[in-house]
């Protein structure tokens, strides 16, 4: 008989099996609708991402750069408007922009690095911060597909400067240079994918290996509603110190579940010696002088310090707040946004109606009106500290994180793709 | 009994068909899951709208309802689609075709296949679904769903299951999904019909099924005795029903088995549970307390669906997840989804809306808990409430239009009123400083039930309007479409608002109809009062006895008369066997088990014979003559004559042959395609082929002729008035042979 997982609705992993055989069209399309359906959601995004700009690397054709970018930029807008409630989809397909400009200025420092150091030189000026603009013409030119984009991509800027400054150079025409470079750039981009990949898988252990710097021995430590990066955190902390846990923010047990809630979390930590308490969520309030400090899981950590989070944990931040607790987020990098938050994010997302009145209710559904908000914006002055995969960190030194890991072009571009 | 043997057959046969079957598609049973979409409900439920698109395209917040449907489908995984079309298929294949999403064999459709299925002469679900068996291409398990459906349940568990017990045990063919909710709930308040599911709580198991409605005059439904054999059941109406099937292969079998059910639920559900010491056949019900279904199946439904979606029950299926792709809806504050390129004024008011893109509503205007599609102009200080308007209608300045379905392109003049209920079809336009009468609800349109233009009535839309009063006949046999008649319960609910008060609902008016019931042609279930039916008959008998053991003895003989009217009738219309024995048999199985009266015998013997005969006058079985109708009738099965002689009329007695001709009489008024006239001259062709086949003698039919109760009723009058030729005749053969006898003795 066929196991209970395996079930015919369609989830990340049966997405990531159906990759290989399907064209790119149909894997895209594929994720747009189950993005749209919440059949992928929250982390899972992330993953099926990087995933789906791999697949845009490796099977889309395209001749140079130019191409590779408009390709995966318009797959990951497509995801990312499919989605606008999940910023780290619009991360993940800044993070492979920048990869791909990388690579190819690498590539390209390197073939002139081996031809003449003067190019090196030439090279540098273009390269500087405010970039002169180029004449238009010449990039029509240049550009393959015979496209007029007037893109400010860096690689753009350095081929032109090849091609139009210094003709005497380009020993190697780009029709000749393409094939080598085009396949190596593809393997490159897809090494660099993989690595980004790599990273969201490792952010939660990464993460949990702070975690007893963070609690010390004999904390009363809130948690609400922990997620897997949460329980990570804590039970990583449990094998190294005694402490105790209030778990906020449980909901009534669902009918045929066959557990009490997070029961999976509370038996690892007993283990471990560490006690455990839950807390209705609306108790959580009288327990908040006691507390030593608050963890909260990110959904999305925006460039200003504020966070994307569950629904009901800025509850917490705020109470935590109030009796000046520190509240500890936790977030890999890569849920890390370059910009601010809109209206829309600080309004929350709507959720559906059932999950806290039940359709059943009868004569309810007519009387009530029912806003159930997912998702929560927690203002940046409640947070103290950012645990990432790279340690702890201030929020004043958000700005240099995010200067590290997103180019000026993506900040710029991409406030299009999440808002479009 | 030889009908079981016999069915008992065909099973172990279909078993083993199955059986190598599934031996060489082991792995695809595995991986492919099939599913079946009706894309016709045969009911005009939402005309007049249905004159022109399909019910299943029409805009359900501002998304054709098929989409939902096949949204449902790709979120459970299913690869493999088939959409059977009746009414407008061309209408739907375009639709289909042009979808950017689903066109079939596209590189982005989430279904492996999607076929349609035409089939012209449908006349209901069940036509399809038989025709579905014979075209072998349901494999394994599928899914059997509504057009009209929306959902956001996930089937995984229940598949799962469906399929345990399937493996368990091979005759559990079936498992509906269905949703549970409480008392008061607005969806079970919008359905027509209320649904009975009688299931044993530990199994999940359907043993009974019933409907009730409010043109039933008792409220209450009888429940077979035979279920007080089982530990524990349960009576539920508090499920919504909302067409979600998983079905084996079987189940198609047992369609095809009986050719003349129409209705999944009431005829289909209804008959195999009933039937399933015969068949043997298990079906089990999945109640979900969670999650979202229902089935846009009328228009206080379509109502209520759409207020769930304006309020998010069917996460994710809400405008602003933009299902389709051209969408492009955002929430705004208040609760609303508003596309781009919508221009609001800022004075105007829209809470709890959806608004279409580039609609324009301009100053002063308030829009609340409505629909508007695109491409819409709303004048200034409007007042919208609870309405749907679809794309492209035009609305003047002050206007106020309050719980009303506008459809695509309607122009509503300035400063009119649109009352409550109100459904204006596609193209109409109601001119300046109309009000429309509130009472009944204005119904209007550009075409006639035959689709031919109205001539515009300008004393209800205006000197420039366009349309009139949309009105329906009362029977239209030629209707592709269902010819949902008089006292379908739906006529409850042709508007937005329930309301039973345009119908007389006095218990005698109720009660002489039900007891012609007792007659009426059990196959005609979807015309007029057909669906009444089986509740009113029982509750007919049930008004002359008190107790409730006699209760239990009507339901009795009601299923006896129908069994036996059945079992009769097929070994009649049967053309392969001469035979008359078995079904004699049979019929006398029935009789006993059920303890059968004689006068309940000879109606049901009346019934059969009447209506093979009235078969063969139709042109598809030859149109014969009545005489020959009548003749063919009676003498084509050996020992049919012995038959009637013995079981039918059942005595030598002059008392017996008057009841039998009475009752043959009362049959074919029960039969609907026959006019008065008609149904004489069958009477009269009958009551000859009886004498000269010596079932009856002059006493009989003289007495029958002089009985009072032969003369009751006006239409009884007509049809015994056509015999008079053959008393005549009769009398004066009684008077010859006399004579003759008087010569004889000479």
């Amino acid at each position: 008989m066929a196991p209970s997982q395996a079930g015919y609705a369609p989830n990340l992993d049966k997405f990531l099996k159906s990759l290989k055989g399907q064209t790119l069209e149909a894997s895209t399309e594929s994720l747009i609708y189950l993005l749209k359906r919440k059949q992928v959601t929250g982390d899972e995004c992330a993953n099926a991402t990087a995933r789906m700009l791999l697949q845009v690397v490796a099977k889309s054709k395209w001749h140079d750069v130019d191409q590779l970018l408009a390709r995966v930029q318009s797959t990951g807008s497509r995801l990312a408007r499919a989605a606008p409630h999940e910023p780290v989809i619009g991360n993940i397909v800044r993070r492979v922009l920048g990869l791909i400009r990388d690579e190819a200025t690498e590539d390209r420092n390197a073939d002139e690095m081996s031809e003449s150091v003067e190019d090196i030189q030439a090279l540098s000026v273009p390269a500087s911060p405010p970039p002169p603009r180029p004449h238009p013409g010449l990039i029509r030119t240049q550009t393959a597909g015979g496209s007029v984009v007037v893109s400010k991509s860096m690689f753009n800027l350095l081929s032109v400067a090849d091609t139009a400054d210094l003709p005497t150079t380009t020993s190697t025409p780009m029709s000749q240079a393409q094939p080598a470079s085009v396949s190596t750039l593809r393997s490159e981009v897809i090494d660099g994918i993989e690595e980004i990949m790599d990273e969201i898988s490792q952010a939660d252990d990464q993460i949990a290996t702070f975690a007893d710097i963070q609690i010390s021995p004999g904390d009363y430590v809130l948690v609400y509603q922990p997620t897997r990066t949460v329980e990570k955190f804590l039970v990583k902390a449990a094998s190294k110190r005694r402490f105790t846990v209030f778990i906020a923010g449980i909901e009534p047990p669902h009918n045929g579940a066959a557990e009490a809630p997070y029961s999976a979390l509370r038996k690892k930590l007993n283990a471990a010696g560490v006690h455990t308490i839950c807390l209705a969520s609306n108790g959580l309030m009288a327990y908040i002088p006691r507390i030593n400090k608050v963890v909260i899981n990110a959904k999305a950590v925006y460039q200003n310090g504020g966070l994307l989070v569950d629904s009901g944990s800025s509850i917490a931040a705020l109470a935590a707040h109030a009796f000046s607790k520190p509240v500890i987020v936790l977030g890999g990098v890569f849920k890390f946004c370059p910009e601010d938050p809109s209206d829309q994010v600080k309004s929350g997302e709507q959720g559906s109606a059932s999950s806290s009145v039940t359709y059943a209710e009868g004569a309810g559904v007519d009387a009530l009106e029912v806003e159930n908000t997912v998702t929560d914006y927690v203002p940046p002055e409640l947070v103290d500290i950012y645990v990432t995969n790279l340690g702890p960190q201030t929020r004043h030194h958000l700005a240099s994180i995010l200067a590290d890991h997103y180019k000026p072009e993506e900040m710029v571009l991409t406030m299009q793709l999440g808002d479009a | 009994m030889s009908g079981k043997g016999a069915k008992g057959g065909a099973a172990a046969a279909g078993k083993a068909k199955k059986a190598g079957k599934a031996g060489a598609g082991e792995e695809k049973r595995e991986d492919v899951l099939q599913a079946v979409i009706i894309a016709d409900s045969f009911q005009d439920r939402f005309k007049p709208f249905t004159l022109e698109k399909p019910r299943c395209l029409l805009p359900l917040v501002n998304i054709p309802a098929i989409e939902y449907a096949l949204e449902f489908l790709a979120s459970n995984g299913v690869q493999e689609v088939f959409i059977y079309c009746g009414a407008h298929s061309e209408t739907i294949e375009k639709y289909i075709q042009d979808s950017p999403r689903w066109t079939p064999g596209g590189i982005i459709s989430p279904f492996s296949s999607l076929d349609f299925i035409r089939v012209s002469d449908a006349n209901s679900v069940g036509d399809f679904l038989r025709d579905l068996d014979t075209r072998g291409l349901i494999s394994s398990d599928f899914i059997l769903v509504h057009g009209d459906l929306v959902a956001n349940l996930q089937l995984d568990d229940a598949l799962a299951k469906h399929r345990a017990r399937r493996e368990a045990n091979r005759d559990a063919c079936m498992t509906m999904v269905l949703r549970s909710v409480a008392e008061g709930h607005r969806a079970l308040e919008a359905r027509v019909v209320t649904p009975i599911f009688v299931v044993e709580p530990s199994t999940g198991r359907c043993l009974q099924y019933e409907e009730m409605h409010p043109l039933q005059s008792d409220h209450y439904t009888i429940l077979d005795p035979a279920l007080f054999k089982f530990p524990e059941f349960e009576l539920r109406s508090d499920l919504i029903d909302c067409g979600i099937d998983i079905c084996t292969p079987e189940v198609l079998a047992l369609w095809s088995e009986s050719f003349d059910y129409e209705l999944p639920r009431k005829n289909f559900l209804h008959g195999v549970l009933k039937d399933w010491e015969l068949n043997g056949k298990l079906i089990y019900t999945e109640i979900v307390e969670e999650g979202y279904a229902a089935r846009a199946s009328n228009l206080p439904m379509y109502d209520c669906i759409s207020k769930d979606i304006l309020e998010r029950w069917t996460f994710p299926y809400v405008p602003d997840s933009n299902m389709l792709h051209d969408q492009s809806y955002k929430r705004a504050k208040e609760g609303s989804g508003i596309e781009d390129g919508v221009s609001i004024a800022r004075d105007s008011k829209v809470t709890k809306s959806v608004i279409g893109r580039n609609t324009k509503v301009e100053a002063g205007s308030s829009i609340s808990r409505s629909v508007i599609g695109r491409r819409c102009q709303i004048g200034k200080n409007v007042r919208i409430e609870n309405s749907y308007i679809w794309d492209g209608a035009i609305i003047g300045d002050d206007s106020v239009i309050t719980r009303s379905i506008l459809a695509d392109s309607v122009t509503v003049g300035k400063n009119c009123r649109i009352p409550d209920g109100s459904l204006l079809s596609f193209g109409v336009h109601i001119g300046d400083e109309q009000h429309l009468v509130s009472s009944p609800s204005p119904r209007i349109s550009l075409l006639t039930q035959d689709r031919h233009p109205v001539e515009t009535d300008i004393s209800v839309v205006g000197q420039d309007g366009k349309g009139a009063p949309y009105q329906e006949r009362v029977e239209d046999y030629d209707e592709d479409e269902e010819d949902a008649g008089d006292t379908d319960p739906a006529v409850l609910q042709n508007s937005l608002i329930y309301s039973l008060a345009h119908l007389n609902l006095s218990s005698e008016s109720i009660s002489t109809l039900a007891s012609e019931e007792h007659y009426d042609d059990d196959d005609d279930l979807g015309s007029q009062a057909g669906s009444l039916s089986a509740e009113s008959r029982t509750r007919a008998r049930l008004s002359s006895f008190a107790s409730d053991d006699s209760a239990a003895a009507a339901s009795k003989s009601d299923v006896f008369h129908s069994d036996a009217v059945h079992g009769l009738l097929d070994a009649l219309r049967a053309e392969d066997s001469e035979d008359f024995d078995s079904a004699k048999l049979e019929f006398m199985g029935l009789r006993l088990a059920n303890n059968a009266s004689d006068s309940a015998m000879r109606r049901a013997i009346a019934v059969a014979f009447v209506k093979r005969a009235s078969e063969l006058l139709t042109a598809e079985n030859g149109g014969l003559e009545p005489t020959k109708a009548a003749e063919e009738t009676f003498t084509s099965k050996r020992g049919a004559v012995k038959f009637i002689k013995e079981v039918g009329v059942g005595g030598e007695g002059v008392a017996q042959q008057t009841e039998f001709a009475l009752a043959t009489q009362k049959a074919l008024l029960g039969v609907r395609q026959l006019e008065t006239t008609r149904a004489g001259v069958l009477l009269a062709a009958m009551l000859q082929q009886l004498y000269s086949l010596d079932i009856l003698e002059e006493e009989g039919i003289l007495a029958w002729w002089g009985d009072k109760r032969a003369s009751e009723s006006d239409t009884m009058n007509k049809v015994k008035e056509k015999c008079r030729v053959l008393v005549e005749w009769l009398e004066n053969a009684d008077e010859e042979e006399s004579d003759e006898e008087d010569e004889d003795s000479d």
